[in-house]
């Protein structure tokens, strides 16, 4: 019986199957958007999670009330403009009317206050921001008032860099939310796309918000209309490249995101994927430690360090095609408005001997000098043999320490567990926001010179005075060598050539409104 | 063989309450928190304690590891920190694909490396039989990651005949005809374990082979074909269906490679991601239910193979 039975049950499968292949599920393909990512995000709370997958996902869900238009200029998102007052320390921004959260409800003041209150007291980027702020109210049903302590220059780009930023969520949301993450359910924002399901280790799934009003004017970066075409857009881990890149051929995936280096040259010319270039580049840093050890204050030994290194080298092995990679030294790349070559003639010198001579003068007896390096990114690690093995030529006795990345974050924040720590930086549109400019983060760079100069560097709204300021910052980073920076590398993802609306670089991370199928 | 079922289920206790303690422990020693992880890079120390606080991760060691035992005792196992649902949940949805994917394997293991491993047994030392080995130490040879992104590249991405990667369930929309994602991967997965039981199974038929009986059987003029499968194959079988109990184990808990090359929501990948996270109820909760699987798979390997052998005795 039981032999008879079994191949009924096999034939069944198969033709199961064999359906399947004949009619694929592509029924909802030509309304969703399928986006083939690494992984997944911790959560999507922009208000204290900076991982820009978190924000690829969430900047469709959630809006702040300035973003950036084509050139990294704020522009109004939520906000109706603003007026600032003859002081500079009062600004009353107006908010729109027209706007409507995802459950239905109008967004207010109120909102607007509880979500800059709540990013204020746990983001880490809020925290900038709100160490100069004296208060926020609301001055009117959609105005919203922040009084500075001082005039703080900065105070658009911090409002418009939704990463880790200034989301607004409902003020029943914000103002009951703490320091973790807010949950699943709370995901309730005013962008095109709402929140629709999180399967783990399936996909996270976005549905078009009927009720979307398009903030006025021409698209342009993020800023202007925002049209959503597709029904839904679902974000779905893939972890292995190269099924990534296959998925997009096999035409499983409309998007997908991080390529590997070494496949650029096969994908730009290849008629299956249309290779879309990461605007912003994201470059290494070598965090020196400022609490303790033998870099503390030892300037002269953190410049023989920075002498030794040959950024060029590291990033050729690193990356591989020269047209990923460049070796900048200004921390913010060339074309962009705070590009600066102040102090950069140290960026490179790959001099041992210089080096070693930096390394006599500070008195360097040859004590261990622990490089703390993930290998969760590749190219921290690569770059770290390279540079160590620079390093021990120029007579510095420097010894890695591997360990994968939620142990390096651990250990970073114990002074006594390292001198060195390799990490990386997203493009940010105003250098307020790079990791070296806040003085708690570690390696704990908080100097007098530091403070004089980020002091001047906030309190003007003056864009010239502060690029001014910013190449003093910028020599400063390179004489007390608080970070060394590795050279930019511009990552890239691929779509499908189906795909219509995509541009050809993305300005920090791919949107999906506009973009159609 | 109840009071045996009775007596081997009891032992699983003190198996179970080792294990949940040496992976609550060992989880912790490693350093790194899942409060950072979730915060990010820019995340300042002070955020990351202050999340720690909230999380409850600041309590000692002893008072999480009972109150976490008190509600694994009472059917939960907690709730993932990443996800926010309970791990039980994810346990079941990871477990529909590792359970399902391990089964198709073993189907081309079994329909596969059994036949295999015969054929060569009975033609030993002919060319048939060297190629057959040629072939199933290649097969052994060859990563499983190398076979699945070149099933991918010729059957999705070339030919278009099957999908690339992922698997939604058979439960929703789609019904069995999901079970086509699983084909490409239990294809990977079965290679280097289907050369495991050809050499297996040839070699155990191959100790059969010499013993008297089946000589005696040789002698009385019984077909050939009789005699490899009703006297070698069946006592041969003895050694392969051990190796089916581990394989199939190990298939289910440990496809973690399979599962990462074709985007497969198991739970392979799903302890390791958590490991990655620190999501440590995610951790503690799918080992503790791979130790159970493990003890369970053993329990029937037992049973069968007294089945098998009328000579075995369970007591």
């Amino acid at each position: 019986m039981n032999i008879i039975r079994a191949p009924k049950h096999v034939v069944a499968v198969a033709a199961a199957m064999a359906l399947g292949s004949v009619f694929p599920l592509s029924g909802q393909a030509a309304e969703t958007l399928r986006y083939a990512t690494v992984g997944e995000p911790p959560s999507l709370d922009q208000h204290v999670v900076t991982s820009d997958l978190a924000t690829t996902i969430a900047h469709h869900i959630f809006e702040g009330l300035y973003t950036f238009d084509g050139n990294y200029e704020p522009q109004p998102l939520l906000a109706s403009g603003e007026e600032v007052g003859a002081d500079g320390k009062t600004i009353t921004i107006n908010l729109r009317q027209d706007v409507s959260f995802h459950d239905g409800q109008a967004m207010t003041a109120a909102d607007v206050v509880a979500s800059l209150k709540r990013w204020g007291e746990h983001g880490s980027r809020g925290k900038l921001l709100f160490s100069n702020v004296s208060d926020v109210s609301a001055s009117g049903s959609h105005s919203v008032t922040l009084t500075f302590e001082s005039p703080f220059g900065p105070w658009k780009n911090l409002m418009a860099f939704i990463n880790g930023g200034p989301a607004i969520y409902p003020e029943r949301i914000a103002s009951n939310a703490g320091s973790k993450p807010i949950d699943v359910k709370d995901y309730i924002g005013t962008g095109p796309y709402k929140f629709g399901e999180w399967k783990p280790n399936r996909h996270v799934e976005l549905v078009k918000y009927d009720g979307y009003q398009s903030p006025p004017g021409a698209a342009s970066g993020y800023a202007g209309e925002r049209i959503a075409h597709f029904d839904r857009l679902r974000f779905i881990p893939v972890p292995d490249p190269g099924t990534r890149v296959s998925g997009i051929k096999a035409g499983d995936y409309d998007y997908a995101e991080s390529m590997p280096s070494d496949l650029i040259d096969d994908l730009d010319g290849d008629a299956d994927s249309k290779v879309v270039l990461n605007g912003g580049p994201i470059f290494g840093l070598v965090f020196m430690n400022s609490k303790a050890g033998p870099l503390m204050e030892n300037f002269k030994l953190r410049q023989a360090i920075q002498a030794a290194l040959n950024k060029e080298d590291a990033l050729r092995v690193s990356i591989g095609p020269e047209k990923l990679w460049r070796a900048n030294g200004s921390f913010l790349p060339k074309g962009n408005a705070w590009f600066t070559e102040s102090g950069t003639e140290s960026f490179s010198e790959g001099n041992a001997g210089k080096a070693k001579s930096l390394a006599e003068e500070a008195g360097y007896d040859g004590t261990p000098i622990k490089l703390l390096v993930s290998t969760n990114y590749a190219f921290h690690y690569d770059q770290a043999v390279v540079f160590t093995r620079q390093l021990l030529e120029a007579g510095i006795n420097v010894q890695m320490v591997v360990v994968d990345w939620a142990t390096l974050i651990k250990k970073r924040a114990q002074p006594e567990e390292w001198d060195l720590f390799f990490t990386h930086h997203g493009f940010v549109p105003d250098p307020i926001l790079i990791s070296v400019m806040n003085d708690n983060y570690p390696g704990w760079w908080a100097t007098q010179e530091k403070q004089q100069l980020k002091s001047a560097f906030t309190a003007t709204n003056d864009p010239a005075a502060r690029k001014a300021t910013w190449a003093e910052i910028q020599a400063l980073i390179y004489s007390q060598v608080p970070t060394m920076k590795t050279g930019d590398v511009y990552t890239y993802n691929i779509a499908s050539p189906k795909l219509s609306g995509i541009e050809a670089t993305t300005l920090i991370w791919p949107h999906f409104w506009g973009v159609s199928k | 063989m109840l009071r045996y079922l009775i007596r081997r289920i009891g032992a699983f206790l003190p198996t179970l309450l080792a294990a949940s303690f040496l992976i609550f422990v060992f989880i912790r020693l490693i350093p790194g928190d899942p409060a950072a992880v979730m915060l990010g890079d820019q995340a300042t120390p002070e955020a990351i304690e202050a999340l720690r606080v909230e999380m409850g991760l600041e309590e000692s060691l002893a008072v999480q590891y009972l109150r976490w035992l008190s509600d694994v005792v009472r059917g939960d196992l907690g709730d993932s920190i990443f996800f926010q649902v309970p791990v039980l949940e994810l346990i079941v949805d990871g477990l529909e694909t590792s359970v399902l994917l391990a089964l198709m394997t073993m189907v081309w293991i079994v329909g596969f490396g059994l036949p295999v491993g015969m054929v060569a047994a009975a033609r030993r030392g002919s060319w048939l039989d060297q190629s057959l080995s040629g072939m199933s130490m290649f097969l052994a040879s060859v990563p499983t990651f190398w076979v699945g992104l070149y099933l991918i590249l010729i059957f999705a991405a070339i030919l278009g005949w099957l999908p690339s990667s992922g698997y939604p369930s058979i439960f929703g929309e789609g019904g069995l005809a999901n079970l086509r994602y699983l084909l490409l991967p239990s294809i990977a997965l079965a290679a280097p374990n289907a050369a495991l039981i050809i050499r297996l199974t040839r070699a155990s038929m191959l100790d059969v082979y010499r013993e008297d009986y089946v000589r005696t059987a040789r002698a009385k003029g019984i077909h050939p074909l009789r005699v490899i499968v009703r006297h070698v194959f069946r006592n041969a079988l003895l050694t392969v269906v051990s190796a089916f109990g581990f394989t199939l184990a190990a298939l289910i808990s440990e496809a973690v490679v399979t599962e990462t090359v074709f985007s497969l929501p198991g739970v392979g990948r799903m302890v390791v991601q958590s490991i990655l996270r620190r999501d440590y109820p995610v951790i503690q909760g799918t080992i503790l239910m791979i130790v159970l699987l493990y003890l369970a798979i053993n329990l029937a390997v037992d049973i069968l193979y007294a089945w098998l052998d009328p000579r075995v005795k369970l007591r």
